[in-house]
């Protein structure tokens, strides 16, 4: 074997051991979230099951965080972007001598522990409260010791440094001449910025945006200081992993996921698109155009799988609304009671020349005794029929159908919906 | 039609931290004209347009457009548009979107503008292609954009820094016709900034040569050409053969010269030196290439140089002569090309004679590197 | 005076009105969001836990105490060490520091890889790959190996599937889970500073060393490393402060008798209500990264410039 093979293989074992490290944990979690198990985990296999996002959605401490992360997130962007762009135009005029002191100061944010800033931000409301002499109820005093707030300035701190970072970057490439072109022309320096800044600079102010969101949204070091008696996503799954797993968790990160790879698979097939435009432009590419697949999709991959996935995806959504995981149960179930009927079986094979009347009645009993289980039929069903979207009851509630009865899935019954 | 407005420049000096980078300067530009700034790269020309344009404020002395002091007006109050060196069209806008910027400021609405725009876009002869983006257009159109946009916002003076100079050649001589062309039509004053000679002659009503800050002359392109007034001048303005020495005599605007070389040289005084040469001073004497000839047996000896020829190179309409001159420079004679074969021989003595009206002499100074 | 023509250009050069708005931004962040903030927090770490009534009193003087608590614990004779929490201060800082060396190592290969072969398809996706579980939230990352890591997880199924072990091997007791995890959740903030600066390697480099006979290890260490220094040191800097920075990781993976320092200053905080106690542990924390940090970047002779990039 030569030497360049001996490489190659190894690079490729190597590639295989990063990217199982990096993904291998997550499509292990998603996993779980699919199986029936109460706890965690890929085996033992249970049953494949959507119950889980029942569970989810119907927990009202996520829905809670999922909606002060997003505030908070929105509230942190508008603040670090803003403070973000102002910082990074200051650095392209400031005086040679303090920039390099002015840029370690805007950079610091970045490298100190989120847990100091969340302290910090914290301490320092609280000390200017009482500098302000805001007393117990004030507006002031009920503003420096609010979750929201304190956490919209602590997030801040830092992710201002991450979107001044990208708007530097941007900037690099901007002609101070337009904005001396646009004044010459007679803008004022405000018109100049909105008209000619501004505009260029948008494509940086989108990816600091999301980034300022994205880091928002996840962070928890900092948040878990301020947000005080609020709450947040992460800081309800902290505190609920803490407590204990379940793999309700393992839905929403599976939903997480999803949304990741859409985001990023749109992003891509957007930039191929954009490239391949750009060739087409140019005249460097001539169209090869296929006449199966439509325009934006040809030698564009990541679009190709972007359709699959969200065909997928559609595919998974339907069988969610059609499969039920009872059928399974109920096989597991079955195959207890067969277990256990043969044991009857013997048991009263046994005790028939004892009492044969006796034996009859005990073998109906155990046989009723699964149907009790709680039946959390519902899956996503109850969320995405659309019926059910402006009921508060999730019908995944309903009382335990007796078994047997083809009760599974009448959730989705149109009947079902029109009566309910 | 000389409806221009006058531009003033009052003893401007303008300071960077320690670097003076324009000192003293005092320039009356007339309405109407084409005014050139004429220099090497950094030597300030660039600094004194940014000053009329508004984008810095002169260290001392006065900008006057109009006779208005603009002493504290931004650049977007003054009567000026700018065209910049590497244009700055917006390139997010379309074309008509850049040339009608000026009004969008203003608050002029969309139809206006449009309607505007495209009487421009006639006048620069690009009618229909306001749509476009200015990355689609070529470097001349490009040019042509830059200048619609700046006459948009109808200013009374027209700065253009260096705008050729990312044209290849042909474009810029062509360029250079259709800018004397539009400045004659517009009739609004022109300021001119270059480091090319050429298109400072051509166009300009008026030049000034500047030299690391100081303004060494402002007169018409031909009279720069002829009567230089300082070595820097004649030595950048043109190629020129420079002969040093010591003035022997002086009578009126008449001057001998005791040159290293060639004995006792007959010149004229450049009209701004006349009266400032001694006998005994250092002078420096140009002759330019196309003023030299072939001496024949009997001519004066005051006006003829002997030296020997190091290389003669074939230009097309002409021969270069290039011969041994002082101070290990060469000395350069222009030949017409009348169907000769050859016009020296390598390493030969020649005499050459010029005409004591075209050699100019002025006190020694400092030359312009090459 | 010249600072006062600093700002009149400033003004000059964005008008008064965007002038002001850049300026006021710009000082609020820095003022109300760093500084001050920063600085109460040091003042907070020399003062006593008072009850309310007592703020402000003869009482709130300032006190070392709350740093020779880190040291001497309650002891107040200062015989005794406090043995625990130096115990976690040191052993958070030197796993931050294996973390860090770890992810150098696990992570320069691909950089070169991803940073050396340009712009094909397959790389294109690899780059996706590594984006994706980069916005999952740290949590749920710690949670995904938890899942692994646990007693039933699925690394000790297989390990007793394939008969390596009888009995689960406790990973999360040994802290096993706790180091995975942290070279898991901060792996791409060392890769893509990596990645960027091999990427602008000019190829033509290692194919001249080649050329002249160099061997592998040598292109590396001659060229490639002093190359990508910047960005493995930038890489090398954001891991470790946020591997001892760290809270979510060792909240989740932590085994329940080995703590994270960060924890302890979690428990002041929230636990014991003893802000001033916390608000010195913090400083303490921050202090002493902060030294590590400088000092690496003066070995190395990287400059703050360079982190960020």
């Amino acid at each position: 074997m030569s030497s360049a093979n001996l490489i190659r293989i190894a690079l490729g074992a190597y590639l295989l051991i990063f990217f199982s490290y990096l993904l291998g944990p997550l499509v292990v979690m998603s996993l779980t979230a699919f199986n029936s198990s109460s706890f965690p985990t890929v085996s033992p296999w249970a049953c494949f099951s959507y119950e889980w996002f029942d569970v989810l959605f119907n927990d009202k401490h996520i829905r809670d965080g999922i909606y002060y992360s997003i505030v908070i997130g929105i509230g942190t962007v508008i603040l670090s972007v803003s403070m973000g762009l102002a910082a990074s135009i200051v650095l392209t005029q400031v005086w040679p001598k303090l920039r390099s002191t002015y840029y370690t100061m805007i950079i610091a944010p970045i490298l100190i522990p989120g847990v100091v800033l969340g302290i910090s931000t914290l301490v320092f409301w609280d000390r200017a409260g009482a500098f302000l002499g805001a007393t117990d109820g004030s507006f002031l005093h009920g503003l420096f010791h609010n979750g929201i707030f304190l956490t919209i300035l602590g997030q801040s701190s830092f992710i201002a440094s991450y979107a001044m970072l990208v708007f530097v970057a941007r900037l690099q490439r901007f002609d101070t001449g337009l904005t001396e072109a646009a004044l010459d022309l007679g803008a004022t320096h405000t018109q100049a910025f909105r008209k000619i800044l501004l505009p260029f600079m948008r494509p940086a102010i989108a990816s600091a945006s999301v980034l300022a969101f994205l880091a928002s949204f996840e962070n928890y070091n900092t948040t878990t200081f301020t947000i005080i008696d609020y709450k947040t996503l992460t800081t309800v799954l902290a505190q609920k992993v803490r407590l204990g797993i379940n793999p309700s968790i393992s839905s929403l990160a599976f939903i997480i996921i999803v949304l990741t790879i859409f985001a990023a698979l749109a992003f891509e097939a957007a930039n191929r698109n954009k490239e391949r435009k750009l060739a087409v432009r140019k005249g460097k590419a001539s169209a090869e155009k296929s006449g199966v697949l439509p325009g934006f999709m040809t030698g564009n991959p990541a679009a190709i799988v972007l359709v699959l996935l969200a065909f997928v995806v559609i595919v998974l959504v339907g069988t969610a609304q059609k499969y039920s995981p009872e059928a399974c149960k109920i096989q597991v179930r079955e195959a207890k009671q067969v277990e256990i009927q043969q044991r009857i079986k013997e048991l009263r094979e046994a005790r028939r020349i004892k009492d044969e009347a006796r034996a009859a009645e005990e073998a109906k009993q155990p046989a009723q005794a699964p149907a009790n289980a709680p039946q959390n039929s519902g899956a996503f069903g109850n969320v995405f029929a659309p019926g059910n979207l402006s009921e508060e009851e999730a019908p995944a509630s309903d009382p335990a159908p007796s078994s047997g009865t083809g009760a599974f899935g009448n959730v989705f019954d149109p009947n079902n919906l029109n009566s309910e | 039609m000389s409806s221009g407005v006058a531009v003033d420049l009052e003893n401007i000096t303008i300071r960077f931290g320690d670097f003076t980078a324009v000192k003293d300067a005092n320039v009356n530009i007339n309405g109407g004209d084409f005014f050139s700034f004429l220099g090497p790269s950094g030597c300030g020309k660039t600094t004194i347009l940014r000053a009329v344009s508004g984008f810095l404020e002169p260290s001392e002395g006065r900008v006057l457009i109009g006779g208005n002091d603009m002493a504290g007006i931004g650049p977007n109050k003054r009567p000026t548009a700018l065209i910049f060196q590497n244009l700055a069209l917006f390139p997010l806008m379309k074309v008509w979107e850049n040339i009608a910027f000026s009004m969008e400021v203003a608050g002029a609405s969309a139809a206006e503008r449009r309607k505007r725009a495209d009487e421009l876009l006639d006048m620069i002869a690009l009618g229909g292609q306001g749509d476009k983006l200015p990355s689609e257009l070529s470097g001349g159109q490009k040019q042509r954009v830059a200048i619609a946009r700046a006459l948009c916002a109808n200013p009374d003076v027209l700065l253009l820094d260096e705008p050729l100079s990312a044209l290849d050649l042909k474009l810029r001589q062509h360029m250079r016709t259709e800018l004397r062309e539009i400045q004659q039509r517009v009739g609004i004053t022109f300021i001119y900034i270059t480091h090319d000679q050429g298109e400072a002659l051509t166009m300009s009503d008026n030049v000034a040569v500047m030299k690391a800050g100081v303004i060494d002359q402002i007169d018409t392109g031909h009279n720069i050409y002829d009567d230089p007034a300082t070595p820097f001048v004649a030595s950048f303005v043109g190629e020129n053969n420079v002969f040093r020495g010591k003035v022997k005599s002086v009578s009126g605007n008449e001057a001998v010269i005791t040159t290293n070389r060639s004995g006792d040289l007959l010149t004229r005084i450049t009209p701004a030196q006349v009266g400032k040469l001694a006998v005994g001073d250092d002078a420096m004497m140009f002759i330019r290439p196309e003023a030299l000839e072939l001496a024949p047996r009997d001519a004066d000896s005051k006006t003829t140089i002997s030296a020997n020829v190091i290389n003669e190179e074939f230009e097309g309409n002409s021969f270069s002569v290039f011969l041994e001159g002082d101070g290990g420079k060469q000395i350069k004679m222009s030949v017409p090309n009348l169907g000769q074969d050859r016009i020296s021989v390598r390493g030969e003595n020649l005499s050459l004679r010029y005409d004591a009206s075209n050699a100019v002499t002025m006190p020694a100074g400092e030359l312009a590197s090459e | 005076m010249k600072k006062k023509m600093i700002f009149s250009d400033f003004f000059k050069n964005n008008g008064v009105v965007m002038g002001c708005l850049l300026i006021g931004l710009v000082s609020f962040w820095l003022i109300f969001l760093i500084i001050l903030p920063q600085l109460s927090m040091l003042d907070y770490s020399f003062r006593f836990n008072l009850p309310p009534a007592e703020v402000g009193g003869p009482k709130d003087v300032y006190t070392l105490s709350n740093y020779q608590h880190l040291i001497y614990g309650s002891d107040t004779t200062h015989q005794t060490y406090n043995t625990v929490d130096l115990k976690v201060f040191v052993r958070t800082i030197i796993a931050a520091m294996l973390v860090t060396i770890f992810n150098i190592f696990l992570c320069y290969p691909l950089a070169y890889f991803l940073g050396q072969s340009k712009g094909s398809g397959f790389v294109r996706l690899l780059v996706v790959l590594l984006i994706i579980p980069y916005w999952i939230n740290e949590i749920l990352r710690a949670f995904a190996l938890r899942i692994i890591f646990g007693d039933s997880g699925l690394l000790n199924e297989a390990l007793m599937f394939l008969h390596l072990t009888s009995e689960p091997i406790d990973f999360i007791r040994q802290d096993i889970a706790l180091y995975a995890g942290l070279g898991y959740a901060y792996i791409l903030l060392m890769l893509f500073p990596m990645y960027n600066v091999i990427e602008s390697l000019d190829r033509n480099q290692i194919e001249a060393a080649r050329d002249m006979g160099a061997s592998w290890m040598r292109i590396h260490r001659r060229i490639v490393i002093p190359h990508a220094k910047p960005g493995i040191v930038s890489g090398a800097t954001m891991v470790f402060m946020l591997s001892a920075g760290a809270l979510a990781a060792p909240q989740i993976l932590g085994g329940p008798s080995s703590l994270w320092f960060t924890q302890l200053v979690y428990q002041w905080f929230n636990d014991s209500l003893n802000w001033q106690q916390g608000a010195a542990y913090a400083i303490v924390l921050l202090a002493s990264t902060i030294i590590i940090v400088l000092t690496v970047m003066k070995i190395f002779k990287v400059n703050m410039g360079d982190i960020g990039k």
